[in-house]
């Protein structure tokens, strides 16, 4: 899921080949960060870098590797001689993983040290980085909450309101099925388009407690009955057709469900904030014309979670190799960069919402400041920011709930046997 | 000659040495490794752990390697069935002396060079429900548009796939047999006034009939390699509808990281592999024709 | 086309030397008369051909298209207006990286290749030992193993020998499964060869090298073309061990770079196609230049 959040990230093709080239050299002393191929940031990190090391008399070296093989290559290195300093991660369950085979440095005490960089981090985004009471890593990129993209003039032309609550959606559904339009675009070839449904439905039903329980291992933590109902209402979704006849080949990868959206073909989107990023790239006009329209997801009438918590990828994060022979150095980098202006200035340049406060002003000054305000505060707001599950469960169990989820969407798999299949894997 | 024969230089086996240990540390030490793994857990990370007969005890439980390996074979069977008659009746056609058969047959030969990704990412893209030739059908006849994710349908697409990139190769051997029958054969068939296709039924199919073995023992070993098609096209899905075993293996050993679990399913793999091989060579009686041959 | 392709040329080796057959049969091809032609297959032949020609039109027409054109018009609408756009971004995403990586691994493959099997294909044709009998054995087993199957231990191996992530690391295996194959071919060919040139040359007292050199060499040039082709075909068009064995952009290969054109920069499909057409030239050209021997490669003398 991150693959895509990022490569979308990257606004331009034109500047997407540019700055990668790993060769680390090892007999240097000095930082070595490793993260995903991703030109904009990649650039952002590099000249924080470039500063740093000048600054700090040291060799900093940046090393990028595709999004889909990164997690595979980072497995491999850490623990072995060709590792490196500082590593991007995703935070919550991923980052875990690396903490259980002690592989990453508790950073509590740094953040001790240094209050005012501890709390420049909004807290429900730093949260997801906190392992057992610990922090082990450092937002690093904008976050990337999942909101709910509508087309403005689709609404117009057949004179109805967005939907700010469940049964409102469930009313926008039969209405623009009426009128041949595709209610929702899911572009369910992908699995995880499918879970945001889930992630939303579960929190809005029984809060954010739900999802905690499972992440942390609970026993019968899937089997709770948010859960079911959650998927019962996926399922009562398609039966609607609130999707269409064809979500399950439309895939998100290719571009294609954007354009629907685009186009009016779809009236409605669920996915993360990187979606303006598409839009950008591939329907100028469409976002040019002020037509994206964007909204939290709607609040269930009788749930029990918080209407303003939020789903997504709250941030990545940059956490220091236990094995590092430069671990001060690696932390001063961190603690010096991460929260300072230059780089978050950087990063909303290109096009990101930092997670890091009182940064309003500067994003009203930017492109679309209307959708980058909008995410800063629905963030800054949020009582709760659960992490995509997909990443935050080991990735044995992420691939059996992907797997899993798109046969309770075609209708090939009941709610309790997924909670079954999934409680297996705990 | 008993004397000649002793003072021939001969090579030894130092010869083929390089390439023993080359193919047995890259071809043969893994199915070595393979049936280790698979006793142990591994998620990648770190060293593989001792876990006794854990994954093979799941195994059995798996639904997924219940339904790949149907698939598979569903697979198997269905380009074999597709791909035999057309490849059999288009190779007989192209081998007429037409100048206009062999400008077609060129044509048909085209998808033999484009690789499987390139081949997997045209289709993907053709088919794609919004932009692709989907969207225009349905628009004209009222069909579904939703090809890929239709677990019926998408099947159907894969095998179509297969069959447009493997017919022409298939063609090509049975034009290339059907060139050798000889022209006496339908010359006096003619002469007996059968029509074309009592010729082709009574003299070309009969006389291919090796080609007919041999192209079908190709097909249905080199099954096991359509796993790189199934991953551009569908990924294993809509849900689980099109993920044979090879993808389930892949899928178990590099994105869930289970590389012990993974590794058992490898095994069962090789030995589906080697098995089907077997059979078919078997049955065919492949290995006693190739032995007729290598006697000539 | 991967293994499968591979395969026939295998075949090639049981029966007798492949050109001249073709030659033979081609000549009597061409004595035979027939006067009635065949509708039934020619009718079908025509579907065949649309079937053939849609797919094609549509990867070149798309190639040519602007992006927003692509997006409005049908995939099969003539283009509006005809741009290189989406080749020039081909090159930017990298093209030229990828054809260069995947031509290393293809020399290198091949290289490997012929240097282990030629004196192995020598050696089992020629020696009388033990071990080189069983060896072939073993090749032959090897012919039916599936790739995929040992993809976790050769994942394994390679990560182990720090070769993750080089091109080193898909040439060893690529050659590895190229190899049974490989050596069937070669073998095949030296068994046209009569025992008694190699008699006649080691009663003058040549050494098993200059017996090699002299006569297997010049005498194998056709298997060692066929073999050259299937290597080079195979490593070409590989896609799963660079999948799963490098990862980085300096050491992509073209199918992988077609993938990631995919994935990795969203809805490009004029790029993407501008980029298998652009990865499909050299083949083509091998085609054009070469094909009798690229069909003999992938097929020939299969027949009865």
């Amino acid at each position: 899921m991150l693959g895509s959040a990022l490569a979308a990230l990257a606004l331009g093709l034109t500047t997407a080949c540019g700055t990668s080239g790993p060769g680390a050299d090892s007999d240097k002393a000095g930082v070595e960060v490793w993260m995903v191929e991703d030109a904009s940031v990649n650039e952002v990190v590099q000249s924080a870098i470039d500063t740093y090391s000048k600054n700090a008399g040291i060799d900093g070296e940046l090393v990028t590797y595709v999004n889909d093989a990164y997690k595979q290559r980072i497995q491999v290195a850490l623990g072995s001689p060709e590792s490196p300093d500082v590593f991007f991660n995703w935070g919550g369950g991923n980052l875990a993983q690396y903490v259980k085979a002690n592989q990453v440095v508790d950073l509590t005490e740094a953040m001790e040290a240094n209050p005012e960089f501890r709390d420049a981090f909004l807290p429900s985004v730093l949260d997801v980085a906190k392992i057992d009471g610990s922090y082990y890593g450092v937002p690093m990129q904008g976050v990337l909450p999942v909101v709910l993209f509508y087309n403005k003039k689709v609404f117009k032309e057949v004179g109805v309101e967005p939907p700010t609550t469940y049964s409102e959606l469930l009313d926008l559904v039969d209405t623009f099925k009426k009128e041949g339009i595709t209610p929702i675009v899911l572009p369910g070839a992908q699995a995880w388009t499918e879970l945001m449904w889930l992630e939303y439905l579960t929190d809005r039903i029984g809060g954010a407690e739900v999802f905690q329980a499972i992440a942390e291992g609970k026993e019968g933590a899937w089997k709770d009955p948010a859960i079911i109902k959650a998927l019962e209402m996926c399922q009562d979704l398609v039966e609607r057709g609130a999707f269409g006849d064809n979500f399950s080949s439309l895939t998100s990868d290719n571009g294609s469900a954007s354009t629907v959206l685009a186009s009016g073909k779809g009236a409605m989107y669920l996915m993360g904030t990187w979606e303006i990023s598409n839009q950008q790239e591939h329907n100028p006009d469409f976002l040019a014309d002020g037509n994206l329209g964007f909204i939290a997801f709607p609040a269930l009438e009788d749930g029990k979670g918080d209407p303003a918590a939020i789903v997504g990828n709250p941030s990545n994060y940059f956490s220091v190799n236990s094995d590092s022979d430069n671990v001060d150095e690696a932390i001063d980098f961190l603690v010096e960069t991460m929260a300072s202006d230059a780089y978050v200035e950087d990063l909303i340049e290109i096009g990101h919402v930092p997670a890091v406060a009182g940064i309003e002003d500067k994003l009203a000054e930017t492109e679309h400041s209307e959708f980058t305000t909008f995410t800063y505060q629905l963030v800054a707001e949020a009582p709760s920011f659960t992490q995509s599950w997909d990443q935050a469960i080991p990735p044995a169990a992420a691939e059996t709930m992907l797997t899993n989820l798109q046969l309770v969407f075609l209708g090939d798999m009941t709610p309790e046997e997924f909670a079954e299949a999934m409680e297996a894997t705990q | 000659m008993t004397s000649a024969t002793t003072r021939v230089q001969r090579p030894g086996a130092l010869w083929a040495a390089p390439a023993l240990i080359f193919f047995g540390i890259f071809g043969l030490a893994p199915i070595v490794i393979v049936a280790g793994l698979s006793f142990t857990t591994w998620d990648g990370l770190g060293n593989p752990e001792w876990a006794g007969l854990h994954n093979w005890r799941t195994l059995p439980s798996d639904k997924l390697v219940g339904s790949g390996l149907m698939i598979t074979l569903t697979l198997t069977v269905l380009t074999w069935a597709t791909q035999t008659p057309l490849a059999l009746a288009f190779g007989a056609w192209a081998a007429g002396p037409q100048r206009i058969r062999a400008v077609v047959s060129t044509i048909f030969f085209l998808p033999l060079l484009l690789s499987t990704a390139a081949i997997a990412l045209i289709w993907q893209a053709l088919l794609d429900p919004t932009f692709g030739l989907p969207a225009q059908w349905s628009e004209l006849t009222g069909l579904s548009a939703n090809v890929l994710g239709d677990p019926d349908l998408a099947l159907w697409a894969i095998v179509f796939v297969l069959l447009w990139q493997f017919l022409p190769f298939h063609m090509l051997l049975y034009q290339a047999a059907a060139k050798q029958i000889p022209a006496s054969l339908y010359e006096a068939a003619e002469i007996d006034g059968a029509s074309p296709l009592q010729r082709f039924w009574r003299i070309t199919v009969p006389q291919l009939r090796h080609t007919i073995i041999a192209s079908s023992v190709l097909m249905i070993v080199g099954s096991m390699t359509y796993f790189e098609t199934v991953l551009l096209l569908t990924g294993g899905g809509p849900g689980t509808a099109t993920r044979i075993l090879p993808l389930h293996m892949y899928l178990k050993g590099f994105s869930a990281f289970e590389m012990g679990y993974a590794s058992a399913i490898a095994v069962l793999l090789v030995a589906v592999g080697t098995g089907l091989s077997l059979l078919v060579v078997r049955v065919s009686g492949y290995s006693q024709m190739t032995s007729e041959r290598e006697g000539v | 086309m991967s293994t499968i392709t591979a395969r026939p040329a295998g075949e090639q080796a049981e029966s007798v030397t492949p050109a001249r057959s073709a030659k033979r049969s081609a000549a009597r091809a061409g004595s035979r008369r027939v006067s009635r032609p065949a509708y039934g297959a020619g009718i079908g032949a025509a579907i065949w051909l649309v079937l053939v020609v849609v797919p094609l039109y549509f990867l070149i027409a798309t190639s040519l298209r602007g992006s927003g054109d692509y997006l409005s018009a049908g995939p099969l609408s003539i283009p509006e207006e005809i741009t290189l756009d989406a080749y020039r971004r081909a090159f930017e995403v990298g093209f030229l990286k990828f054809l260069t990586n995947s031509l290393i691994v293809a020399f290198g493959a091949i290289i490997l290749v012929l240097a282990v099997a030629l004196p192995a294909a020598f050696a089992i044709v020629r020696s009388k030992s033990r071990v080189v009998r069983i060896g072939f054995t073993l090749f032959l087993l090897g012919l039916a193993v599936p790739a995929q199957a040992v993809i976790i231990p050769i994942y394994l191996l390679i990560t182990r020998l720090h070769l993750y992530d080089s091109l080193t690391a898909v040439i060893l295996p690529t050659a590895a499964f190229a190899l049974p194959v490989s050596i069937v071919v070669l073998t095949s060919s030296l068994r046209d060869v009569p025992s008694s040139l190699y008699e006649a040359m080691s009663l003058d007292g040549a050494s098993n090298f200059q017996i090699f050199w002299n006569l297997v060499l010049p005498l194998s040039r056709s298997g060692v073309v066929t073999v050259t082709i299937f290597v080079g075909l195979n490593a070409w068009n590989n896609f799963l061990f660079p999948l799963v064995l490098t990862q980085s952009m300096d050491t992509r290969v073209l199918p992988l770079g077609l993938w990631e054109f995919q994935t990795q920069y969203g809805t490009d499909v004029p790029g993407l196609m501008a980029a298998v057409v652009l990865s499909a030239l050299p083949v083509l050209a091998l085609y054009l230049f070469g094909r009798r021997q690229l069909l003999s490669g992938l097929a020939a003398g299969i027949g009865k």
